[in-house]
């Protein structure tokens, strides 16, 4: 995969020249540290949520038969760690909420709080794509292999844009970001109990992705800094490159086509309509973008 | 978090159903996209009008119909034809925003003019079987293109311009001569391919060149849509969709590099 280099590296083609690259490393290198910290924060929250609603789940298995009270079992395990994992992430924002009432939490700068906002919905896209990847026909033998290879992918992006939007925090002097988008939490916490399924999930996907985007697009010209617009600006298009590929599926599973989405595709097969499902809009909207303060830190 | 007013009528089992979806899909792309474009778009020329300085004045490269069809004969691929209307050319160089304006409104002519000559050649038999999704595909970004280039154009006339009707004649020998190489659908995608992605870094980078907000805001609501397209075409070769994780400026166009 190509993208920027992380170790202070130029890359043949720099999407961003102007950057300091080695500072710019250095600055990752401490974003991934916090990332990594929040990230096990999250998951040990999570494992003490399955852990509580654990008789619950055991219940409504236990009057199942054996085989099935298996398999139950273990899709109310995922879909209570899916939701688990989103409640967590939650509670982390109402914690953050009082630690951000500190007077040591001085109001940041536009730019630094629409970064902020930035990097909650990145903390948000990996914590959904990492969950998603445990439901069976997400990430496990059901699942179509081009969609998990994309889940995973994108999840691993998702990760790449985390640390770069917090970079770009802390270079300009604010405090990473480690927590979700408390709004678009509750999204995804009102959409899990639909996830049955490849299409309800991929819907999910796809309202975050275009959110992203959109919130991205508006936020390129609310910028100020220079380096973070250029950012911003080389992440806006991958989200959408994520959407655009979320409506294909979405569409090719409505048609009950799943045996289309596969890489290389069968291009002869597709229906007339699916050549352009995938870039419905001329211009990019911004209308679904996120307020630049909704994820930052106060 | 639903966007306002949005129809989501999920897709169905039939063509007739898909085809449904995206004329929904387009309504919204009127209702919502076009609309927030526009926005930036009326408060860009609006500020031309008001506050010309560093706009209009300039003298150097010469911007304007007369000039793009003395330009645009260099080959006699129908990518080079440049349909220049001279009637409003001012004869001055073209700077700041809108200098980036002019580039733009030119790589869109030309993408504009590759996506007609496929369809041309498609038509005539000589790609091969064109499979209908790859019809739609050419069509419709054929179309949007064409709507980029009006954006553009109309911030150019409304500073007192000529439109850019021309293609990008720096880039006009190549993809004429990848172009007569091009003998089938995954050819052309190819070519579709490398133009999408011109344009998309060039847009990325159009957004740190430019210095007006409303000219950030136009460029950044389509750079993405480029990069969708970039997406599809991709996709439609065989491989990853997205490849980069922060997509790179690889073969962005500047307003120097811009010949008319």
């Amino acid at each position: 995969m190509d993208h920027p280099q992380l170790d202070g590296r130029i890359p043949a083609h720099d999407p961003m020249p102007d950057l300091d690259r080695t500072a710019m490393a250095l600055l990752m290198e401490e974003s991934r540290d916090v990332h990594r910290d929040a990230m096990s924060a999250t998951a040990g929250a999570l494992d003490d949520l399955v852990d509580a609603t654990g008789p619950s789940v055991q219940e409504a298995a236990g009057r199942a038969g054996p085989a099935e009270s298996v398999a139950r079992r273990e899709a109310a395990r995922r879909r209570v760690t899916f939701g688990g994992g989103i409640l967590a992430a939650a509670g982390v924002v109402a914690a953050l909420d009082a630690v951000a009432s500190s007077p040591a939490f001085a109001a940041s700068s536009p730019d630094i709080q629409i970064l902020q906002t930035a990097a909650s919905i990145e903390v948000l896209a990996v914590a959904t794509y990492t969950t998603a990847l445990t439901l069976p026909f997400i990430g496990g033998a059901s699942a179509n292999p081009v969609v998990k290879a994309f889940v995973t992918t994108t999840m691993q992006q998702h990760k790449e844009h985390l640390s770069a939007f917090n970079a770009a925090v802390t270079r300009l002097g604010g405090t990473a970001q480690t927590n979700p988008d408390p709004a678009l939490a509750k999204v995804v916490q009102a959409a899990v109990p639909g996830l049955t399924g490849p299409a309800p999930v991929v819907a999910l996907a796809l309202e975050l992705e275009q959110g992203a985007a959109e919130t991205y697009v508006a936020d390129t010209a609310a910028l100020s800094d220079a380096t973070s617009r250029k950012l911003t600006a080389s992440v806006m298009g991958v989200e959408a490159q994520h959407a655009s590929v979320l409506l294909a599926v979405q569409a090719l599973l409505a048609a009950d086509a799943p045996q289309l989405i596969a890489l290389p595709p069968d291009v002869t097969g597709l229906p007339a309509a699916a050549g352009s499902v995938g870039f419905p809009a001329a211009f990019f909207p911004t209308d679904m973008a996120r307020p630049s303060t909704e994820g930052a830190l106060r | 978090m639903k966007r306002r007013n949005r129809t989501t009528t999920p897709m169905a089992i039939t063509e007739a159903e898909l085809s449904t979806l995206t004329r929904d899909l387009d309504a919204l792309h009127h209702d919502v996209g076009m609309p927030a474009m526009h926005e930036a778009l009326g408060r860009w020329t609006e500020e031309i009008r008001t506050s010309r300085r560093g706009f209009l004045i300039g003298a150097g490269a010469v911007v304007g119909g007369a000039v793009l069809a003395a330009c645009g004969t260099s080959s006699s691929s129908s990518t080079t034809t440049s349909t220049g209307g001279g009637a409003r050319s001012t004869g001055a160089k073209l700077t700041g925003d809108l200098a980036v304006a002019a580039l733009a409104a030119s790589l869109e002519n030309l993408a504009v003019a590759a996506y007609g000559d496929v369809l041309t050649a498609a038509a005539a038999g000589k790609l091969g079987t064109v499979p209908p999704a790859v019809a739609t595909f050419v069509t419709t970004v054929k179309g949007q293109h064409a709507q980029h280039a009006q954006a553009w154009n109309s911030a150019i006339v409304a500073a007192g311009h000529a439109a850019v009707t021309g293609p990008d004649q720096a880039l006009v020998p190549t993809v004429d001569t990848a172009f007569a190489k091009v003998t089938d659908v995954t050819g052309a995608a190819k070519l579709a391919l490398t133009l999408e992605d011109i344009a998309a870094a060039t847009y990325q980078s159009a957004v740190a060149a430019v210095t007006a907000s409303s000219s950030v805001k136009v460029a950044a609501s389509i750079q993405p849509v480029e990069m969708q397209h970039a997406a599809i075409l991709n996709f439609v070769l065989g491989q990853y969709p997205v490849p980069n994780a922060f997509s790179p400026l690889t073969g962005a166009r500047t307003p120097a590099d811009y010949r008319g």
